[in-house]
């Protein structure tokens, strides 16, 4: 059975979540280390099954997330703050949408050249580039904010859009 | 002892043919695990592998870095005269070629016996 029209039919991915009528806020931090990714992705595909996403949809924001979360590693491993670096992901959860808030503590004063959210690995395509584009196919709206503390960014994905 | 990056991501790798090799991958590609699968290409160039026969069948997830990487494994083996195959891509991991741009760039087959075929092995 197509997996989208099982989630649109039955509530989500979950299949038996009643709808969200209420806001809910989960927040989580984690250390800005590669080996915490997978906690944060686990946790948002947690929180994006109890919506009424299709199962398309919560790959596309756990993939969203874990490029955010993905880039402020890679920018700590450039940095003197890796070790006290930490990301706090916060999910709106929303009747009408979901709202991830990326924050991390990455600051600009470290061995990181450009804050534009650069990253290279010698390879020909720059990842960090891969990641921005996958964010802004995969959610309906992205916004980063580079502040001299860290990078805020914020994935916005509506949960009417059933089929985007 | 096994590190913490490959119980996330398995890297198996068998000899098809001179010069030709599958590397069977199973688990998740990303920031952590990514440079188990650099290396494992890097060591492959090195030894004088021509043709990766990449098994994607098992992989639930991959990201931009795993992107980086199989480009760089890519290009690579292209200055060895050689090249790259993907196999057997589930439809999430297709879908992620095809929204970034990178199904122009990879050569991507259901089956490792489509691959050969293409080599004319």
């Amino acid at each position: 059975m197509n997996d989208s029209l099982l989630a649109a039919d039955t509530g989500g991915v979950g299949g038996v979540n009643p709808p969200v009528t209420e806001s809910f806020v989960v927040t989580l931090t984690i250390p800005c280390a590669a080996e915490y990714v997978g906690t944060a992705r686990l946790t948002i595909l947690g929180v994006a099954s109890r919506m009424g996403f299709s199962y398309d949809q919560v790959e596309d924001i756990r993939l969203a997330v874990g490029e955010a979360c993905t880039n402020a590693i890679a920018r700590a491993e450039e940095s003197e703050a890796k070790s006290a670096a930490t990301i706090t992901i916060s999910s709106h959860i929303e009747p009408t949408q979901l709202v991830v808030e990326i924050e991390d503590t990455v600051g600009d004063s470290g061995g990181s050249t450009d804050a534009d959210l650069d990253r290279t690995t010698g390879e020909e395509v720059n990842p960090a580039e891969l990641g921005a584009l996958l964010m802004e196919i995969l959610v309906d709206e992205v916004a980063v904010q580079i502040k001299p503390t860290g990078t805020h960014v914020r994935l916005t994905k509506y949960a009417m859009n059933a089929t985007g | 002892m096994e590190s913490a990056a490959s119980m996330n991501l398995k890297v198996t790798s068998m000899v098809v043919s001179a010069g030709v090799v599958a590397l069977e991958l199973d688990g998740e590609v990303d920031v952590y695990t990514a440079p188990l699968l650099r290396q494992e290409i890097v060591d492959q160039v090195e030894k004088g592998t021509r043709f990766l026969l990449v098994h994607l069948e098992k992989v639930e997830y991959l990201d931009s870095t795993g992107l980086g990487i199989l480009i760089g494994g890519v290009k690579r083996l292209k200055e060895q005269n050689g090249a790259m195959k993907l196999i057997g891509p589930s439809p999430r991991i297709s879908r992620i070629f095809d929204i970034t741009g990178l199904n122009r760039i990879f050569d991507v087959y259901a089956t490792q016996a489509e691959a050969l075929a293409t080599m004319g092995a």
